[in-house]
This record gives structure tokens, C-alpha cells and sequence, in this order.
């Protein structure tokens, strides 16, 4: 599904040149779970974003399902966005002016979806996330974990394949995060490929992959539910 | 997505209370100039449009090429009228009209009311009945076919109808002009629109004319041009043929060789009535002062929408990586301004239309408009508002939409700022510039007003009361002298061919010892004994004249200036010459201002009159203790010796501020002041919208440097430390600017200019500079460090 080859970036200062990612090889197959680890300034974040199409690598081969989304139109590239793929951030980045009920809406408007059917889907989702009470509140009016239950229906509101996570526990605490990280398994029991990005080990846990990243170069890729701990030492 | 979209903008407006607040209040305040002034430009392009034959209708004008100081004449010879005009095949009809004869009082005549009183009104006219068919005018009573057309009638307008006969029915009663002519009213018409140039009151039959004037043949005349010819050509018909076929037609006049008649529209009767452009232009500079202001506020817009971005960049970031398009992201953006600026639009005509009462006093003018009553304006500025919209909302929506999702979540958008800022810095210096410049200019105008109204006219305009009075029979001056001076209030009285303000006889004279050809300019006063001492007028050599010395009726009194003129050392008994008879110089008067204070006194030269009053004549009475009480002491005795003639005194000082140029530069002062506030508004609001996006763009560094220890009072002068050059930049255009308006202001007499009217303009600007800024340190100064410097 995801196929990344020789993937650089890096910034040129006046002297040098500044890898943020250096020859990034990774393949990830529709319904796999992958945790990518790492300190901070590894190029997690950067690796993301490449991937959902945010960022562009400078060098490499990055194709999905066997077609190059390298040099993509603007539009081509809200196309992925509105179909393809769902974010997921730290700060749940949810739209303030907007209700709960809108901002699951909007990506549905973009998407051109008719208001009736809108309707069925974002009440659907309510009720999946037992939110129907909460949904004419304003994100501020939320906890931490509820903005970002919000934000992940959101992100799969449109039936997305690819579900893209950017810390989603960073700002959480940690029974909330658990409750986020549960959801996520259960998505991706029912199909859809995560990949998240995240500090927290025991949350990685729930990957059924672990990509560790150091100074922009994959040190470690360990698939299967390998003990956390016998990794480190 | 319509529905998403107009939900978004107004959550936006909840959200950004007082963003939305200022760039409404700024928008506002641009458009309504805008109108107010799209109103005023089209009020005036508007006169006479009511008539249905407005393009039809021209008046016959005379160019001269000899005279001066313009070469153009409204009026025109009556001959036109029956040797001239009748005689083209273009022209359908045919109107001769004149102003009636008013003297120094305008063109009006007397009414004697039902009560016995005069009533002076002006704007009356003799006029042939063919005006009807020209005109549009609405007769409420009387036969548009026959009203004008026996000796005798008068048409009246229906206000004068209700003063003259408060009971109705005006038709065929009869009303006596001047205390002695009877005249029959043949028709009642509606009162002249407000934007017609022709607003007669009354209208006097042109065959009254011979009758009453004397002048038989005043048709076969070409030389006296006080005639007001006007001609109704026919359809389709070319003017410029017509002019070609009369041109000529003073070819054999003597004296008038150089004077040829022309067509003048009335579409430029109102706006260019002796065909110079002053009115265009005066129209072309508001014009572009309204787009100006309005372009002000454009710029602001933009400026503080920019501002404002930064906080809305998030939101912007997540539609974008939700599936947003740029464009639709561009077009929300465009939207949201084309939407505040049809709000802004909507309120600034209902603030237009409260202002018209400060309008018309700004302008000096009386116009009744109402915005809502014009679709064509209310179209044109709805159009305006929307390309406005457009214009200001594309390039925000153009840079918003282009944010980059990554860093606009991460916060960085404004991190590293380029020096795009600069131009923003340009155009709010611009802002400063203009409206430091308007703060000064009506400043030195404010002076000016002051000044011209306390200056020392050099004679004593206090307590004096005068009226013009044409009596029928002679009357000793010496009669009415001492019947007035029984009273112990009345001080003085004397006559006079003209008084100060009001009046001139020109001539030319020359002089003893003056060289062969030359000859000079005078104006020249007709006075009796009586005149120096009442006016109190002081003598620099030699005496008033004086019933001891009978070769006086063969002196003249001359002023200071006069003296200067003709080089004498030793005035007295010299010789001046005026239409080749001498005159002695028995005094010189000290020079005073016969003319309004913007005029150079003239050379001045009294001649002694022979103490009889006839034709026409001004009566000055000095009086001490109340005036009402001398006003009715002297109309009664005045009443008693001249019983067959009417008369109204006036208040002497109140024609001094009825003089033309104080109303005018009243008007233009509060024009300058009105701009000035405006100006200052808006570029205060440009400068708001600049600080704001300084501060927001710096909050991290403020951030940092509070961290550090930094004092509120660095962070404010830092912020300081950049208006102060804008500032600089202001002073360095609006003063040199207000200096060149004073250099070339018009008027003999202007006080010296002085620095403090620059100090003022330039510290009002800084103390509102400094203001605004406060009110952004202030905030930036009460808020939490740890909340700007916080990673999300």
C-alpha cells in the first residue's frame, strides 16, 4: 500500500546540508498497525507528514498502491486528503468556532457529501462514541480525551484507508490515552491502517509494528508483538 | 457549503469581537464619506434634470474677448431676443427674461403685505410667457398659455403666494411692487426644486418692462448686456451649427467688435455657468478626496485582515489537511470580505443619510436628499462596495489560502517575517502623512477665519444701521438729518453712493504728475458731509469736506493708498483728473477696507455729492444703546418723510459676515477639519492594524524577552522606536504641504504663519500614535509569557 525508497530530507544552510531523514526504505501493507518511535528531532513528524502528503521528501520514491504521489497537483493531493487519508494530532487541532457536531461534519462537506446522508454519518459516529449529548458543545467546552475522540471521528468521518497519527496521547493523560489507544486497535481490527507517531513505549505496544527512528535513519523495524522491553536492552 | 460558509464567518465575528468592531468602524466611516460625497458630486451633475426638455434648453451667452477677468458673460442684449434668435430655424422658442433691479440688496423688489409692511424678496424676474413651455414648471393656479402675457401680471411662487396672501386664492388680487406699481397676479407656480439653477420667486410679464422701465426700445438694443436670453432648440437640432450661424452678429456693434453670442447647455448652467471650470474642478478634488478616503480604508482592510490571519492560520492548517481545497479556502476568505464590506455599506448609508445635517453645514449648502429615493446611486454604490469587496479581500484570501499546513500547525508562520512588512510601514506613513497634513491646513484656516473676521477694518462697523432708498421725489439730505439727531440715541447719519461691503463705482483717473499714458483704477464713493465722521474714518493729512469751504463740490479726499499711488509728498490741492474734469485733493483719508478683508484696498476717492437725496442711495445711521429700539426710532421717522417709498434697515455687522468670502471660507475650513477627523480615523485604524501584526508576529520575542526580565517600558519603546520613523516620514510631507496651501491661499491679508500650528497638528498625531500603542503594550504587557510561549 505505502511504498517509501531512498527518502531524504534536508535543509541547506549557507555550509551545510542538514538531514532531517536520510535513505528512508519502509513498506507498510494495507491493515497493519505501525508505531514509529524515536527522540525528539528523529524526523518522526517529518516521516508523517511525508507520507500524508503535508510535506515533500527531497530526494526518494514514494508511491501508493504502486503510484507515484511524488510532484502531485494541489488537486490530486486534496483528493487524497478528502478520501484517502485521516489526521490525527496532539493537539486535536479542532476547529474553535465550530460545534462537535460541525467540525465531524466538515470534512464530509469537502467531500461533497449530501446534507441527508451527512447527517446519517455524523450521527453514527456520535453514537459509536457515545457523544450524541456533547454534540452542539464547543471543543474548549470538552476534556483532553473527548476533543480528541472528536478529532479521530473526524479523521475517519470519511471513510478514510489511511489513518495518520501524530502523538495523538501527548497531551493526554494516561487513562485517556488509553481509551484514544483502544479505539485506534479496534479501527484497525476492523481494517483500517494506522500509522501513528508516538514517545510513549507502552502505547507503541499497541502496533503490531515498531519502526524506532534515530537521527533520521530507521535503526530498528521489528514486526509482531515483540516484548517491548527485550528490544531495548 | 453555502450554509458552512455563512456559519463560519459569523462564529468568526463572534470570535474576533474587536477585530470585526475596528474593520467594521473603519470600513464604515470610508464608505460613508464615500457616499456622502457620491451624493454631493451627484446632486450637482443633477441640477435641472427635471426639465423634460433638458437638452434642449441653452442660454444665450456673449463671449468677450476683451474684458477681464473672464471672457465669458452669462447675460446678453435683449436684441437677441427679436433680431437674432427668432430668426434661426433651429430654435423653437424663444425666452427673455432679467433679473429685476435690486442694487446692493440682489436682484428683489418690495411687496407691501396685507398688513401694511414691506417685504423685500430677492430672485425675481421680468419674464416673457414662453418660459412655461420651456421650463417645467407646475402652475397651481392660473394659464400656463396666457400668464405672462399681458402688461401688468406676475406670476408668483406658491411660498411668496402664502406670505403675500396667507388666506388663498392669489389669482387675479392684485399686489403693489416698490410701493407703487400694482401689478395683477396672473398665475401661482410651485416653488423651483432646490436643484434648479433658475429659482425665481416672482415673475414680472416682460411687457411690464417698457412700462415700468421706461425703455421703449430696450429690444432694439445690443449693447446693454444684462439680459438673460434662453432658447428652446428643436429636436435633433445641432448647437454648434446654431453657434456658427450667430456668431457674427456683433461685427458691426462699435465697442463690441470683439464680442460674439454662444449656445451654453443647461446641463452647464449650474456646474460651469461662465464657462470656467471651477465647479468641475472643485467636484474633481472631492471626487478624488471620497475615492481616496475610501481607497484608505481598502488598504486597511487588507492590512488588518493580514493581522488577524495569524490568529486564524490554525484553523486554515486543519481545513486544509481535512480534505479544503486553496480555492475553497480562497473563496471563503473572499466571501467573508465581500460580505463585511456589503455589511459595512449597508450601515455606512444609514450613517450617510444622519449625516446630512453636518454636510450641509460643512458645505455651506441646503440639500434635502434622500439616499433610499435614488435607485441609480443606490446601484452604483452597492457595485462599488462589491468591487471594493473583491479588490480588498483577493489578496488576503490569496496569502491565506497559500499557508503551508505543516508549519502553520506548528506556529511558525510568522516566524521569519521577510521585509514585505515594509510596505505596510509605507502606506500607514502615507495615512499619517495625508492626515497630518489636513490636521494643519485647517488649522491655518481656522486662524485664517479668525483672523479676517477681528481684523481691523479701519473704520468703526459697530452701531451702525443703513438701508438703500430709491424715493421718487427729491429730498433734501439736511431735512431728515435733523429730524433724525432730535433723538439723543441716533449719533450720526450720513448718505452715501456706496458704503464699505457694499457697493463700488470704478473709474479710471489720472493725476498731476503723472506720466502721459498713465492712468489708474479707482473706486469711488459719491459722499455727503456727514460720511467720514459717522464712519470713523480718521484723516492722515488735510480735512473732512465742509460746508465752510464751497469749492469743495470740486475736491476729493483720497486715501493712503491712493497717495502712495500718484507719489505726492504733498497732497494737498493737488490735481486728479476723472473724465477730464480736475479735482483738488482737500484730505487723505487713512487707508480702511471699503471691500471684503481678502480684497488689497483699492485706490479709494471720495466726491462730495450735493447733501440732495435721489435715485438710488445708502442711508448709514450711527446709534448708541439698543438697536431694536433705534431700528424702530429711525424706520418711523424714515417712514414719515419718505411715506411713498420702501425701505429696511439692516444691521451692519451682519453684512459684514454675509460678505461671500467668509461663508466660503467658513465652508472650506470645516471641509479641511471634516477630512482631517476622517483621515485621522482611518490612519489611526492603519495603524492599529500595523502594531497588531507587529505584536502578534513578535509575541514569542515578547515572550522570550519577558521571560529574560525584559520591562514593559522596552517592549514600548521598542514598538515606539518604528512609528516614530513614520511618523518622521509625515512631518517630513505634511508640513511642507500645509506651508505650500498658506503660500498660495487666496486674499490680500493673511496673518504670518506660525509654528504652533504645526506643533499642535504634529503632537495631536503623535499623542494618537502613542495611544494606539499603548493599548497594544498594555495587553501584551497584562498577558501570561508562559501562554505565548507554549509550543502549541
Amino acid at each position: 500500500m505505502i511504498y517509501l525508497n531512498n527518502i531524504d530530507k534536508y535543509y541547506d544552510s549557507k555550509f551545510q546540508r542538514t538531514f532531517v531523514l536520510k535513505a528512508i526504505k519502509l513498506e507498510v501493507k494495507e491493515g497493519e498497525f505501525v508505531s514509529i518511535m524515536g527522540p525528539s528531532g528523529s524526523g518522526k513528524s517529518t516521516l508523517l507528514n511525508i507520507i500524508g502528503l503535508l510535506d515533500a521528501p527531497s530526494a526518494g520514491e514514494y508511491s501508493l498502491y504502486d503510484k507515484s504521489v511524488l510532484d502531485l497537483k494541489e488537486k490530486a493531493k486534496v483528493d487524497y486528503h478528502r478520501n484517502f487519508m485521516g489526521f490525527i494530532f496532539q493537539a486535536y487541532h479542532l476547529i474553535e468556532e465550530m460545534t462537535v457536531y460541525e467540525n465531524i461534519e466538515t470534512p464530509l462537506i469537502y467531500k461533497g457529501v449530501k446534507s441527508k446522508d451527512r447527517q446519517a454519518m455524523v450521527a453514527d459516529l456520535l453514537d459509536r462514541f457515545n457523544m450524541v449529548a456533547k454534540k452542539d458543545l464547543f471543543p474548549q467546552q470538552l476534556s483532553g480525551g473527548q476533543q480528541q475522540l472528536v478529532g479521530i471521528a473526524r479523521a475517519i468521518i470519511g471513510k478514510p484507508k489511511l489513518l495518520l497519527a501524530d502523538e495523538p496521547t501527548g497531551n493526554l493523560h494516561s487513562l485517556q490515552g488509553e481509551m484514544i489507544m483502544e479505539t485506534l486497535k479496534t479501527l484497525n481490527d476492523e481494517g483500517m491502517t494506522i500509522i501513528q507517531v508516538t514517545h510513549n513505549e507502552k502505547f507503541a505496544e499497541y502496533g503490531k509494528r515498531i519502526i524506532r527512528l534515530e537521527d533520521g535513519i530507521i535503526r530498528k523495524d521489528i514486526a509482531g508483538n515483540t516484548k517491548f522491553a527485550s528490544i531495548v536492552k | 457549503m453555502i450554509k458552512h460558509f455563512l456559519t463560519n464567518i459569523l462564529r468568526n465575528v463572534r470570535h474576533n469581537k474587536v477585530f470585526t468592531f475596528i474593520n467594521l468602524t473603519n470600513l464604515v466611516v470610508g464608505f460613508a464619506v464615500f457616499i456622502l460625497f457620491s451624493v454631493v458630486v451627484n446632486y450637482e451633475l443633477d441640477y435641472d434634470k427635471f426639465n423634460t426638455n433638458y437638452d434642449q434648453i441653452y442660454r444665450v451667452q456673449t463671449r468677450q474677448e476683451d474684458s477681464y477677468p473672464t471672457n465669458f458673460c452669462t447675460y446678453s442684449p435683449a436684441a437677441f431676443r427679436y433680431h437674432l434668435m427668432a430668426d434661426v430655424p433651429e430654435v423653437e422658442q424663444v425666452l427673455l427674461m432679467r433679473e429685476v433691479s435690486g442694487g446692493a440688496k440682489g436682484s428683489g423688489q418690495f411687496f407691501t403685505l396685507p398688513d401694511g409692511s414691506q417685504l423685500y424678496e430677492l430672485n425675481g424676474y421680468w419674464s416673457e410667457n414662453s418660459i412655461f413651455d420651456i421650463f417645467t414648471i407646475t402652475l397651481k393656479e392660473g394659464n400656463k398659455s396666457n400668464a405672462l402675457t399681458e402688461p401688468g401680471t406676475i406670476a408668483i411662487s406658491e411660498t411668496l403666494s402664502k406670505k403675500l396672501f396667507p388666506e388663498g386664492n392669489a389669482l387675479g388680487k392684485q399686489v403693489t411692487v416698490g410701493k407703487r406699481f400694482p401689478v395683477t397676479v396672473s398665475a401661482v407656480y410651485a416653488d423651483f426644486p432646490q436643484n434648479s439653477n433658475l429659482k425665481a420667486t416672482y415673475l414680472v410679464s416682460m411687457a411690464t418692462y417698457p412700462v415700468l422701465s421706461g425703455e421703449q426700445a430696450y429690444g432694439e438694443n445690443w449693447t446693454n448686456i444684462s439680459f438673460d436670453n434662453y432658447i428652446l432648440l428643436k429636436k435633433g437640432a445641432d448647437p454648434k451649427l446654431v453657434d456658427a450661424k450667430i456668431k457674427d452678429v456683433f461685427k458691426n456693434v462699435k465697442n463690441f467688435e470683439k464680442s460674439s453670442p454662444y449656445l451654453h447647455p443647461l446641463s452647464k448652467l449650474h456646474i460651469s455657468p461662465n464657462s470656467q471650470p471651477d465647479v468641475i474642478v472643485g467636484l474633481g478634488i472631492i471626487s478624488l478626496a471620497a475615492i481616496l478616503v475610501l481607497v484608505l480604508a481598502s488598504v486597511n482592510y487588507v492590512n488588518l485582515s493580514l493581522a488577524n490571519s495569524t490568529q486564524r492560520s490554525k484553523e486554515i492548517g486543519i481545513k486544509k489537511v481535512i480534505g479544503s481545497s486553496k480555492k475553497l479556502i480562497a473563496s471563503q476568505f473572499l466571501s467573508e470580505t465581500i460580505l463585511h464590506t456589503l455589511a459595512a455599506t449597508i450601515l455606512a448609508l444609514f450613517v450617510a443619510q444622519a449625516s446630512f445635517p453636518l454636510l450641509n453645514r460643512i458645505l455651506n449648502r441646503n440639500i434635502d436628499f434622500s439616499i433610499w429615493g435614488n435607485g441609480q446611486l443606490l446601484i452604483f454604490i452597492l457595485l462599488v462596495s462589491l468591487l471594493v469587496g473583491v479588490l480588498s479581500g483577493l489578496y488576503p484570501a490569496l496569502v491565506i489560502s497559500a499557508y503551508n499546513p505543516v508549519k502553520v500547525l506548528k506556529g511558525k508562520i510568522f516566524s521569519n517575517g521577510g521585509n514585505s512588512f515594509s510596505i505596510k510601514k509605507v502606506l500607514v506613513a502615507a495615512q499619517f502623512s495625508i492626515s497630518l497634513f489636513m490636521l494643519i491646513v485647517s488649522f491655518i484656516l481656522f486662524n485664517h477665519v479668525n483672523f479676517i473676521l477681528n481684523k481691523d477694518l479701519g473704520f468703526d462697523n459697530k452701531n451702525i444701521l443703513y438701508t438703500e432708498i430709491n424715493p421718487r421725489d427729491k429730498m433734501k439730505f439736511e431735512t431728515v438729518k435733523t429730524r433724525m439727531l432730535q433723538h439723543p440715541e441716533i449719533a450720526g447719519i450720513s448718505f452715501s453712493s456706496t458704503i464699505p461691503f457694499i457697493g463700488n463705482i470704478g473709474g479710471y483717473v489720472t493725476w498731476q504728475g503723472a506720466a502721459p499714458d498713465e492712468k489708474e483704477m479707482i473706486s469711488r464713493n459719491y459722499v455727503n458731509y456727514d460720511f467720514i465722521p459717522t464712519y470713523n474714518l480718521k484723516m492722515a493729512y488735510g480735512r473732512n469736506f465742509s460746508k465752510e469751504y464751497p469749492a469743495d463740490n470740486k475736491g476729493c479726499i483720497i486715501n493712503e493708498t491712493a497717495l502712495k499711488v500718484f507719489g505726492w509728498s504733498d497732497p494737498i490741492g493737488k490735481q486728479i483728473y476723472l473724465e477730464g474734469k480736475p479735482f483738488s485733493v482737500v484730505g487723505v483719508v487713512k487707508d480702511f477696507h471699503p471691500f471684503s478683508v481678502h480684497n488689497p484696498i483699492p485706490t479709494y476717492i471720495m466726491f462730495l455729492n450735493n447733501n440732495v437725496i435721489s435715485g438710488s442711495t445708502l442711508l448709514s445711521v450711527r446709534f448708541t444703546g439698543d438697536e431694536q429700539k433705534a431700528r424702530s426710532l429711525i424706520t418711523g421717522e424714515l417712514v414719515t418723510i419718505f411715506p411713498n417709498d420702501p425701505f429696511e434697515f439692516k444691521d451692519f455687522s451682519v453684512a459684514f459676515y454675509l460678505d461671500d468670502a467668509i461663508p466660503f471660507w467658513q465652508s472650506m475650513k470645516r471641509m479641511f477639519m471634516f477630512f482631517a477627523v476622517v483621515t485621522l480615523v482611518i490612519s489611526t485604524i492603519g495603524l492599529f492594524g500595523l502594531i497588531l501584526f507587529t505584536v502578534k508576529r513578535r509575541t514569542k520575542e515578547i515572550g522570550v524577552r519577558k521571560v529574560l526580565g525584559s520591562s514593559v517600558g522596552s517592549i514600548y519603546w521598542q514598538l515606539s522606536t518604528e512609528v516614530i520613523g513614520m511618523l518622521g516620514f509625515a512631518i517630513l510631507v505634511g508640513c511642507p504641504g500645509a506651508a505650500y496651501i498658506y503660500k498660495t491661499m487666496p486674499g490680500a491679508y493673511k496673518e504670518p504663519l506660525t509654528a504652533s500650528v504645526f506643533i499642535i497638528g504634529i503632537v495631536l498625531i503623535a499623542i494618537i500614535a502613542q495611544l494606539t500603542i499603548s493599548f497594544h503594550v498594555l495587553k501584551v504587557a497584562v498577558s501570561n509569557p508562559v501562554e505565548a510561549l507554549r509550543y502549541e
